[in-house]
């Protein structure tokens, strides 16, 4: 623009100073003014035309202005924006979720609950894992939740059901009084005393739930019976009792205490040591079953009971009256009890689901089984707990719960009266023989008239190791032990040269079984099972005794001593028949000494009316 | 004891016999049981698990003294009775009916009623000669069950009865005597005493004769006193043999000689007398032995154990199969509980 007017101006300039120059030259300047006057209309021309371009310049400014603004307005606006993000991030990074102070499932626990859920969250980030752990966990609440509130109301129902029946059962009260007012006459009149009432000392109620039961099952078998054939008694002071209970409810809200304060964060790290004695004290009051009438031998059953492993034990005991020897007897009340019932040896806790819960306070049952036998608490048979009215497990996982406790207890404990008095008696046959203060001339009168030429010279008890350095077949063809030990004695009978020792095998579980002999005659020899028939079938006639074969006032052992020593007599008797130096002669009445391919003996005794004879 | 453990222990098989069929191995024991034993389990190999027994119970009253196989019958021989069970061989089962009966009978002064104690079968003839516990040979005919005849002349009970094709019994009883019967004669028409020769005496374990062989020239016989070999026609000994025990149990075995008894071993001699094979066995005596060479060659060897031995090649032990405790449907007996009862014990006993 600039250059435009100013080469008007140069022109006008030049046109000026030419107009000039003629004039001063004094020429005709019109036709220069004329021209130069043309030049003004030019030069307003560049004039207007500078004019618009400024205008134009203006406009076009201003437009750029406003870009300028507006980006400048978005400039600010996102610098706002970014700070308010930059806050948003803080507030974020600030945010502390509640779901941390949740307890939730363990992996495990979670995994078995809702086994569908878990397996489709494999691939997920864990966050959105713990996400969907939470959601699962809140349907999971949810639906407990449901299930609280139907027993919640369900309970209600229950409770009100209760009320109202008792209600109805008070209503009754008044008529049944005047009912046993009315038939009181006739009570009188048949004399039955109704209004004997159940005195119980103050101390059963302390008693805990299933000896209580147990003790009461007791006492009302007791009333019932003709004859006092065992009596129970609670062992202990109630004051015992109450301060275990205090110390107990002290212990659960020690406990409780320490929870809420993990709960807070102070993890407290100290380790309670669980103590067994202290975990498995029992409770402070027991019951002491005694069966047996007073003054004969009575079987003391101490029966305690256990709160952590939910069971209650016995211990037996005999007392003596008379004289005897203790060690034996203890040991055979202890095999009564093991063997009362087969396969209940009461080796383990049998409380479904025990080990689980005393993993809880750090400890396994077999623990525990050692530790009641270590402190002569006893051990938690199975036959024991369901006269408490436990339900029980067995080894083999059959569940028990035993309901009709009346029969049950009743015929539990005539089983082991039972068993007591065969024992008894079996010890005292062992004794006997053991001391010789056995006739056997005169106890054997009522069995076979015949004369006994024999004589039982030793009876003594003999090592496990000594009983099984004999190589015989019966000793190996007993069937799986199932925890049957045994005690082994050693008879010798001598007639004349010959002897024969016996060994004798005793099982725990005794009146389930026989006790074994085996034989072995020194005799031109040395003859046994393993190399003659005829030892073989005299053991299997000694062995083969069962015990309905006895008559009732017989004895098992001195039953089979008998027939070892009729069955040796009969043997030397038909054996010698053949020898050239004849030592024994024929004094049994028996009509052949042979039989068979198999030449048997005439072991067997037959018995017709008054006529007897020995036949194989 | 247990009653199942007291079996086990003390199981005396006294009978085996072989089905016609050659297909099935019958044992039979003096607790009234017999056993029967498929017999191509024997011939498996060691891999597969064998077969059990089959049991079937005759009563624990019926001593099984002997069994014997005819057509399609098991015929026992127990006290004082013979009788035949008929042998489903489809079924693989013994009926439990009776299909018949003899009854031995009862000799006017007879105390006790006599045991079958060895039966010889002549299947051609379908007679049966049983030797019995009253000194007396029944023959029996198998067509009607009649007595047909009665061999008398024994002193003492009979342990063995055999026959030939020519009609020859022989027996061997506890009086120490062979009798030789002819169907034809009522006497014997020959008599052998082993115990005479002494040879063949051992003193101390009496004269009885347990067990008697025959085959075409020889007779075998042996008990109380040592097994000889005699020669049928002159009844001579011609060799003796140095069994170490008791002998219950002779035969000719193929061309050699089988004996055994009280005695842990069985022994297998040639007919000189030369010791061709010493078998040890579980038996406290050896009773019974059975065999046979087709289709599958085996013999078996019973006595007072609970195992029955076998030998495939006639020579050496091959296999011991229990009976009780390897049978059939065992498993499932469930225990009983027997417990003994006593009355109290008075205090004055104690």
């Amino acid at each position: 623009m600039e250059t435009i007017l100013n080469t008007q101006f140069d022109q006008l300039q030049k046109a000026i100073e030419g107009i000039k120059e003629a004039k001063s030259k004094g020429q005709s300047t019109d036709e220069a003014r004329i021209a130069t006057t043309l030049m003004f209309v030019a030069l307003k021309h560049a004039n207007r035309e500078v004019k618009h371009k400024i205008k134009a310049g203006r406009d076009k400014l201003h437009l750029e202005k406003c870009k300028v603004d507006l980006s400048r307005l978005q400039l600010q606006n996102l610098l706002y924006e970014v700070s308010h993000l930059k806050k948003e991030i803080v507030r974020c990074q600030k945010f502390k979720s509640r779901d941390t102070s949740l307890e939730l499932l363990s992996d495990a626990e979670y995994s078995s609950e809702l086994p569908d859920m878990a397996k489709d969250e494999e691939e997920l980030s864990s966050h959105k894992q713990h996400l969907h752990r939470l959601d699962c966990e809140l349907r999971l609440r949810k639906a407990l939740d449901k299930q609280y509130s139907a027993l919640l109301s369900s309970k209600q129902e229950l409770l009100q059901d209760n009320l109202s029946h008792a209600q109805r059962y008070v209503s009754f009260a008044p008529a049944l009084r005047t009912l046993q007012s009315a038939t009181k006459p006739l009570h009188d009149a048949l004399q039955l005393s109704l209004d004997v009432e159940w005195k119980l000392s103050a101390v059963v109620k302390y008693l805990p739930k299933p000896l209580y039961v147990l003790f009461i099952v007791l006492q009302s078998l007791q009333r019932v019976s003709e004859e006092q054939s065992f009596s129970a008694e609670v062992v202990g002071y109630e004051s015992e009792a109450q301060m275990q209970e205090l110390l107990k409810e002290k212990k659960c809200s020690t406990l409780n205490y320490r929870h809420t304060k993990m709960e807070s964060g102070e993890r407290d790290k100290i380790e309670e040591k669980t103590n067994l004695d202290e975990a498995l004290a029992p409770h402070p009051l027991h019951i002491c079953l005694t069966i047996g009438a007073a003054g004969s031998n009575q079987l003391v059953l101490q029966i305690r009971y256990f709160d952590l492993i939910k069971c209650a034990t016995v211990w037996g005991q005999l007392n003596c009256s008379g004289n005897s020897n203790g060690q034996a007897d203890a040991n055979f009340v202890h095999y009564l009890l093991r063997h009362l019932y087969p396969n209940d040896l009461g080796n383990e806790l049998p409380i479904p689901g025990i080990q689980y819960e005393l993993r809880s306070s750090d400890l396994t049952a077999e623990e525990c089984v050692r530790y009641l036998k270590a402190k002569d608490y006893g051990k938690p048979f199975c036959w024991l707990q369901s006269m408490c009215s436990i339900a029980t497990v067995n080894s083999s996982m059959l569940y028990n719960h035993e309901l009709n406790l009346n029969k049950n207890t009743k015929e539990i404990i005539d089983r082991i009266a039972r068993r007591l008095n065969s024992w008894q008696r079996l010890s005292q046959q062992i004794r006997g023989l053991t001391f010789k203060d056995i006739d056997l001339y005169s106890l054997k009168e009522n069995i076979y008239p015949a004369g006994l030429s024999c004589s039982l010279v030793q009876w003594t008890a003999i090592t496990h190791e000594e009983l099984h350095s004999q190589i015989s077949d019966a000793l190996n063809t007993s069937t799986a032990d199932k925890g049957i030990t045994y005690n082994s004695y050693r008879a010798v009978i001598v007639r004349g040269s010959a002897k024969m020792e016996c060994f004798i095998r005793i099982p725990s579980n005794y009146p389930l079984e026989m006790p074994l002999w085996i034989l072995n005659v020194h005799w031109n020899g040395c003859l046994t099972a393993q190399n003659n028939s005829a030892i073989k079938m005299m053991e299997f006639w000694t062995n083969s005794l069962q015990p309905k074969q006895l008559e009732p006032n017989h004895c098992v052992l001195y039953a089979q001593l008998f027939r070892t020593i009729y069955s040796f007599d009969i043997f030397l008797e038909t054996e010698g028949s053949m020898q050239n130096t004849i030592e024994y002669n024929k004094e049994k009445p028996y009509i052949s000494a042979f039989a068979k391919r198999s030449r048997s003996r005439p072991y067997k005794y037959i018995k017709k009316g008054s006529v007897f004879a020995f036949k194989q | 004891m247990k009653q199942k453990d007291l079996k086990r222990a003390y199981n005396n098989v006294l009978a085996q016999a072989i089905s016609d069929s050659n297909q099935y191995l019958f044992a039979g024991n003096l607790f009234g049981d017999i056993f029967v034993l498929r017999i191509k389990e024997l011939d498996k190999g060691s891999e597969e698990p064998p077969g059990k027994l089959k049991i079937f119970p005759q009563g624990s009253d019926v001593d099984i003294n002997y069994l014997t196989f005819h057509r399609d019958f098991l015929i026992v021989g127990a006290v004082g009775l013979i009788y035949g069970l008929k042998w489903n061989e489809e079924e693989e089962s013994l009926a439990t009916k009776r299909s018949w009966e003899v009854k031995i009978p009862i000799q006017v002064d007879a105390v006790e009623v006599p045991d079958v104690n060895s039966m010889w079968l002549d299947s051609e003839n379908s007679i049966l000669f049983a030797g019995c516990g009253d000194v007396v040979i029944y023959q029996v005919s198998l067509e009607d069950g009649r007595i047909q005849r009665e061999y008398r002349g024994h002193t003492d009970y009979v342990h063995s009865v055999v026959g030939n094709a020519k009609g020859q019994i022989f027996s061997g009883a506890e009086d120490g005597t062979v009798r030789v019967w002819s169907t034809k004669q009522q006497q014997h028409t020959s008599m052998l005493e082993p115990y005479k020769n002494p040879n063949l005496l051992r003193p101390d374990w009496g004269k009885w004769i347990g067990a008697v062989a025959v085959n075409e020239d020889w007779l075998l016989c042996g008990g109380g006193p040592k097994a000889s070999i005699f020669h049928l026609r002159s009844l001579e000994s011609t060799c003796v043999f140095n069994f170490p025990g008791r002998v219950h149990l002779c035969d000719f075995v193929d061309d050699c000689v089988l004996i055994g008894g009280e005695h842990n071993h069985v022994q297998s001699y040639t007919l000189n007398g030369v010791l061709q094979a010493n078998i040890p066995v579980e038996h406290t005596a050896c009773y019974s032995a059975v065999w046979q060479t087709s289709p599958i060659k085996f013999i078996s060897i019973a006595g007072f154990s609970n195992k029955l031995h076998i030998l495939k090649d006639f020579r050496f032990l091959d296999s011991k199969i229990d009976m009780y405790g390897n049978v059939e449907g065992e498993e499932n007996d469930l225990e009983e509980e027997d417990e003994l009862i006593e009355k109290p014990l008075t205090v004055e006993a104690a």
